[in-house]
């Protein structure tokens, strides 16, 4: 029995230089080495010792074989042959060579070989590290290009040190090349100690610094792992690097820990940002994990959908009879997504979490919705849902083979953002079929895709529908602002009909974009600001407003996401304050007149807005806020008297109506909310201080079914969280968020339709949830007389365009000098029909039923010079519009213009967003999405 | 002034077997020369100091002949020591001057020359495509005599997209530019960008002898050359990092900025007896 174990790696290795040094005689068999062979030849004329081959899975297994003719040097080299496509042995050429004990590589900087082909050609994949179990230190370079000359490759080892016991020593993966087969060879396969391996720049995620909305419990690998390495050569290589070559680090890891194979575990709430480094160095790119912590799930079931089951196919639903569906998750490569199944309320939901994309699949038992009019599907997210954050819906048919690929499959993907999308409430999409123009076939519905940037999401009631109905998309308030109710003599009023007001020009020409109208909503002259780009607005004389204290504006908007307004005096001095937008129902802000310091108030000559969006503005004016506190800790002025007919409202507090039997506007349900009424400017108010809850008993049940909106005023300045819920028998309860603190007293409009499920018909309680004192008035139910449709075609020219004609490179406008256009309407098979019409005397592009359309360039364009692209645009009912810029290749990027549009809109793309495309070789312009289309003034500008 | 005595028996042994590995046929004579330091700069200045006014002046400007792509600057971003005991000469991506580029080139010319002795720099060299650092020197007539009468001697130049060579040359009437008699050498398992690296030549009536590392990797004499023996009068020294340019080619999108050649030293001897 040997005896002799040399536990300790230093003394071994002392032993065996003693045996070199001495030449010592002593049998190594008696020695258990405490490290592994550090042989590093792989190939050289053939198998080194211990190496073995298999072939992949589904490759061609007879497409290795060693060749003695054709080799680099020695004897033989290893030849591949890639099969043709469509070769009955596999589709292709793969393998690993590995041995069956581990080698000691870390002595090694890289793995170099040396490869010819039979043609100029891109091997898939090479690498080492498959050891056909774990195979936790893969490398590989993907896309090796090779040539009819023999050259030498190199695969950098990412870090050397830990590959003390590696078993995959070699592997590759190549198909055919435009279907056809092809040979190469590979010879002198060794790792090396090169020293000439050098500047590691090793990157997590692609490189990029991600962040992810998570859940405690949640397992988040990382990928996009890689490290670029200048070689020998001068070259800089990529190289894939399995993670667990990294060493990762969470910034908290209470909240979350990285394990040493780069998986993250979300164990508690907060934000944490995870880091890497390889072989010392940092990665570049990033995780940060924003943690909810225990997992947020909605309360409510999502609304239970009303359609008749005899116009209904569904995927899933309680409410229908479902069909088969083969799968909720297959799994596809690169996907993340993670499948749950749950009830909420007795209602099933589906769950994902780490949705990147899943595919939804129903191939077996296709869907014939040729019948049907709208794909409906309820969403609930947790997560944050803030512009650009998108929700996609793709919808496949195979065609009539009713097999992927062949030839006749067909698909649409749309897009959905804020504020469509919403966090944590139900949002119910009804989506008119038509809107996935690509779908050009309904008659095999196989594929439902969601994708986007939603991780965690809940859905519920998938299904295709037949409506009647048409859609109409609400383009403007449909009531008219509140009306002011301040005393005339404190009040300097620019635009208001409750005031006389001061001479001033409501549309100077300062360049803008904007397009400026006064328009009567429900009678009350309204100033409308459509596609703002900015917007001025002129004093007739110098005003001053010294005396004032706040500026008032009431505004609305659906669609703004940024707004500013200026106060300018002479100099000019100006000063930005940034509105809350957008708006549900008109918002009234009352602005402190210190906010626009150093503006000089004595001497005031104009406003300005800036932002985007279409905007309705009402009662701007300045008043004296008499004796008050400004900012105080209660309102000074009563809340807006409504105006509404009391033939259509059902008020619960209000002075202005009747309001219904109400048990209890204090009922004790253990909450510490101080209620009391106060009156505030001669107006009785609703008054809750120091909220944690309050309820409100009505007496009985009430039915607002035939009501469309709850309307409330409210006022509080040091809320930061408030909720109103709406509570049917059951109980059944739905809270509405409101925007606090506020400026003023501000108006809400809730229609309806966000508090189901609770039953409208069966009210009994109203409840208050969230903190600080608040004040309430006005709090009735109203029925909205009917939203107004949209026009389907402007009927006004789009905005003259402003930049000066020498920083112009113009594609389609009359106010410039176009540059040689090849053909505005190029097959390139599209179904769209293009034309070109006069629109306010202005020539406009009109795309109708766009599915896509090209525009092709007469030879290439240089655009490097510009900063811009400038683009008017209009449509009424396209839900997905983007636009792509393409240089040869082809390289094309979109980009996504926001539709459907309040009139016309403006935008500038910074040229930027289309990289990589070659703004010095521009060829050709593509639009892709749906609807009809009016386009004006295509041009680039510095 | 040092008195130093620089004994290159180490040289020598290192030369021999060189010698046998490049194939050389020159004769192994006794190259155990002994030199005297008679000028330096160790640029031990501060941080972002610009180097001794006393020693160099700046070439501000582009091109040079050249086709290179940057602007040399006389500005401590370009050019300064790094507090470390090193000169950097760093060449940003940034538009400056009409170029794309910006870098440093300096000179002792009017401050220093020498005719014949050692010439050594210990440098770092910057990396990739299109990154063209150069040790040179040229004769000191050059605004009389035009180029390349005046002769040149380039100690050093590399290419950014051959990590591993460093080339030693000389420029001479009738075999100057594409002509120029020069020689490479390779490190073997070594990058001249990771480490520091002495770069030198041994400079005689009738021999220019080129090290890199005490290892002698080239010998140019008269005969060697096609045309003038111009090497006979004083030179003076340049330092500079170009980017792009006739020799080296264009930096590509593997060319990282900003590039940075170090030089721990420079340093002039003159043989003694």
């Amino acid at each position: 029995m040997k005896n002799i174990n040399f536990k300790n790696s230093l003394t071994a290795l002392l032993s065996i230089l003693l045996l070199i040094n001495f030449g010592c005689a002593r049998d190594i068999d008696e020695l258990e080495l405490a490290t592994f062979p550090t042989d590093g030849d792989v190939y050289l004329d053939g198998f080194s010792g211990g190496l073995n081959y298999a072939a992949f899975g589904g490759s061609k297994v007879t497409a290795f074989d060693v060749d003695t003719e054709v080799k680099y040097q020695g004897t033989s080299s290893m030849k591949f042959a890639v099969p043709d496509a469509g070769d009955s042995e596999g589709a292709y050429a793969g393998g690993a060579y590995y041995t069956a004990t581990g080698r000691d590589l870390s002595g090694y900087d890289a793995l170099t070989f040396w490869a010819k082909a039979s043609k100029a050609a891109t091997i898939d994949v090479v690498g080492f590290g498959l050891d056909l179990e774990e195979s936790r230190y893969e490398t590989s370079i993907s896309g090796l290009a090779v040539n009819t000359n023999w050259k030498k490759y190199y695969i950098p080892i990412p870090d050397p040190s830990k590959l003390t016991e590696e078993r995959g020593m070699f592997y590759y993966s190549e198909g055919p090349e435009d279907g056809k087969g092809y040979t190469f060879w590979i010879d002198e396969v060794q790792f090396e100690k090169l020293g000439t391996i050098a500047h590691a720049e090793p990157a997590i995620l692609e490189g990029q610094d991600q962040t992810i909305a998570a859940e405690a419990g949640d397992e988040l690998p990382i990928g996009g792992t890689y490290s670029i390495f200048n070689l020998p050569t001068g070259v800089n290589q990529r190289v894939e690097v399995a993670p667990s070559y990294f060493d990762f680090t969470s910034s908290n890891t209470s909240i979350a820990t990285v394990s040493s194979y780069g998986v993250v575990s979300v164990i508690d709430s907060g934000s944490v940002v995870i880091n890497a480094k390889l072989a010392g160095i940092d990665a570049v790119g990033s995780l940060t994990v924003g943690s909810r912590g225990e997992a947020i799930q909605p309360l409510a079931p999502a609304p239970t959908p009303t359609q008749s089951p005899d116009s209904v196919i569904s995927l899933f639903s309680n409410a229908y009879t479902n069909v088969t569906v083969d799968t909720w998750n297959p799994f596809w490569e690169f996907s993340t997504a993670l499948n749950f199944d749950l009830q909420i309320n007795g209602d099933d939901v589906k769950q994902y979490k780490q949705l990147n994309f899943v595919g939804i699949e129903f191939v077996s038992q296709q869907i014939d919705a040729s019948e049907m009019t709208h794909f409906h599907i309820d969403l609930w997210t947790p997560d944050p849902t803030d512009l650009p954050a998108a929700f996609k819906i793709l919808l496949v048919d195979f065609g009539a083979d009713g097999n992927f690929d062949g030839g006749d499959d067909s698909s649409h993907e749309l897009s959905f953002t804020s504020p469509t999308l919403k966090t944590q409430e139900w949002v119910s999409l009804d989506i008119p079929l038509s809107n996935f123009a690509g779908l050009t076939n309904r008659k095999n519905l196989a594929q439902l895709v969601l994708s986007g940037d939603i991780a965690n999401v809940y859905i519920d009631n998938v299904y295709f529908y037949k409506s009647g109905e048409t859609v109409v998309t609400p383009t403007g308030p449909t009531t008219a602002a509140p009306t002011p109710n301040r005393d005339a003599s404190k009040v300097i009023s620019i635009f208001s009909d409750a005031y006389s007001n001061q001479a001033s020009n409501l549309n100077p020409d300062w360049g803008q974009a904007t397009s400026v109208s006064e328009e009567s909503i429900a009678g009350n002259n309204t100033l409308v600001y459509r596609g703002l780009n900015y917007q001025g607005l002129e004093l007739g004389s110098s005003l001053d407003v010294s005396s004032m204290t706040h500026l008032h504006l009431d505004y609305w908007t659906a669609n703004s996401t940024t707004l500013n307004t200026f106060l300018i005096s002479d100099g000019p001095v100006e000063t930005p304050y940034t509105m809350p937008v957008p708006t549900s129902g008109w918002s009234s802000i009352d602005i402190p007149l210190n906010n626009f310091s150093p503006v000089d108030l004595a001497d005031l000559i104009q406003f300005k807005f800036e932002g985007n969006g279409d905007i309705y503005l009402d009662n701007i004016y300045f008043y004296n806020d008499e004796g008050g506190t400004g900012g105080g800790d209660k309102p000074t002025t009563a809340a807006p008297t409504p105006t509404r007919d009391a033939a259509n409202v059902a008020s619960v507090f209000s002075d202005a109506y009747t309001n219904l039997p109400i048990e209890d506007y204090n009922p004790n349900w253990g909450q510490a909310t101080v209620v009391t009424e106060e009156m505030i400017g001669g107006n009785n108010t609703l008054v809750y201080t120091g909220l944690n809850y309050q309820g409100l008993q009505l007496n009985g049940s009430q039915d607002v079914s035939s009501m469309t909106n709850l309307h409330l005023d409210y006022w509080t300045k040091n809320s930061t969280a408030l909720d109103v819920f709406l509570i049917s028998n059951g109980p059944v309860e739905t809270p509405y968020t409101l925007p606090v603190p506020t400026s003023g007293w501000n108006s809400i409009d809730i229609p309806l339709s966000n508090f189901s499920p609770v039953d409208l018909a069966d009210l009994i309680q109203f409840k208050f949830e969230g903190n600080g004192d608040i004040y309430l008035d006005n709090i009735y139910f109203y029925k909205d007389g009917g939203g107004t449709g949209g026009g389907d075609a402007p009927t006004v020219g789009a905005p003259e365009p402003t930049h000066a004609a020498g920083d112009v490179i113009a594609i389609f406008s009359e106010a410039y000098d176009i540059v040689p256009i090849e053909d505005y309407n190029p097959n390139w098979g599209q179904t769209t029909v293009v034309s070109e019409q006069a629109i306010g005397g202005n020539n406009t592009l009109v795309y109708k039923g766009l599915n896509y359309q090209g525009l092709q360039l007469n030879g290439s364009q240089d655009v490097s010079g510009m900063g811009f692209l400038h683009l008017d645009f209009w449509t009424a009912n396209s839900s997905a519009l983007n636009v792509f810029l393409i240089s040869h290749g082809p390289v094309e990027t979109p980009y996504a213009l926001s539709v459907p549009t309040s009139g016309w809109r403006s935008v500038d793309i910074p040229l930027s967003e289309f990289s990589p495309v070659d703004l010095t070789d521009l060829i050709q312009f593509k639009f892709e999405g749906n609807g009809d289309i009016y386009l004006d003034n295509i041009y680039f500008h510095k | 002034m040092k008195n130093t005595n620089y004994i290159l028996s180490k040289t020598a042994l290192f030369s021999i077997i060189l010698f046998g590995f490049y194939g050389c046929t020159e004769d192994a004579e006794n190259i155990n020369r002994n030199y005297q330091l008679v000028w330096e700069d160790d640029f031990n200045g501060a941080a972002g100091e610009l180097p001794d006014a006393s020693k160099w002046v700046f070439d501000i400007g582009t091109d040079w002949g050249n086709q290179q792509l940057e602007y040399d600057t006389d500005r401590a971003e370009n050019v300064s020591t790094d507090g470390n005991g090193n000169l950097a000469i760093v060449a940003k991506q940034e538009n400056f001057g009409g170029q794309p580029f910006t870098s440093g080139r300096i000179k002792t010319q009017g401050l220093f020359q020498q005719t014949y002795g050692r010439f050594e720099a210990r440098m770092k060299l910057p990396w990739g495509p299109g990154i063209w650092p150069a040790f040179w020197l040229l004769g000191a007539n050059c605004e009389t005599v035009t180029w390349p009468q005046c002769g040149e001697i380039d100690i050093m130049e590399y290419r950014g997209q051959q990590p591993t060579l460093a080339h030693g040359s000389v420029h001479g009437p009738g075999y100057s530019a594409g002509g120029a008699i020069t020689k490479s050498y390779a490190l073997q398992n070594d990058r001249y960008d990771l480490s520091f690296h002495v770069f030198a030549i041994e400079w005689g009536t009738d021999y220019i002898d080129y090290y890199v590392d005490d290892n002698l990797y080239q010998r140019i004499t008269p005969a060697d050359v096609p045309g003038e023996w111009v090497y006979d009068h004083d030179f003076f020294i340049f330092l500079n990092l170009a980017v792009g340019g006739s020799y080296v080619g264009f930096p590509t999108d593997d060319t990282r900025f900003p590039q940075t050649l170090l030089v721990d030293y420079v340093r002039v001897y003159k043989e003694v007896n």
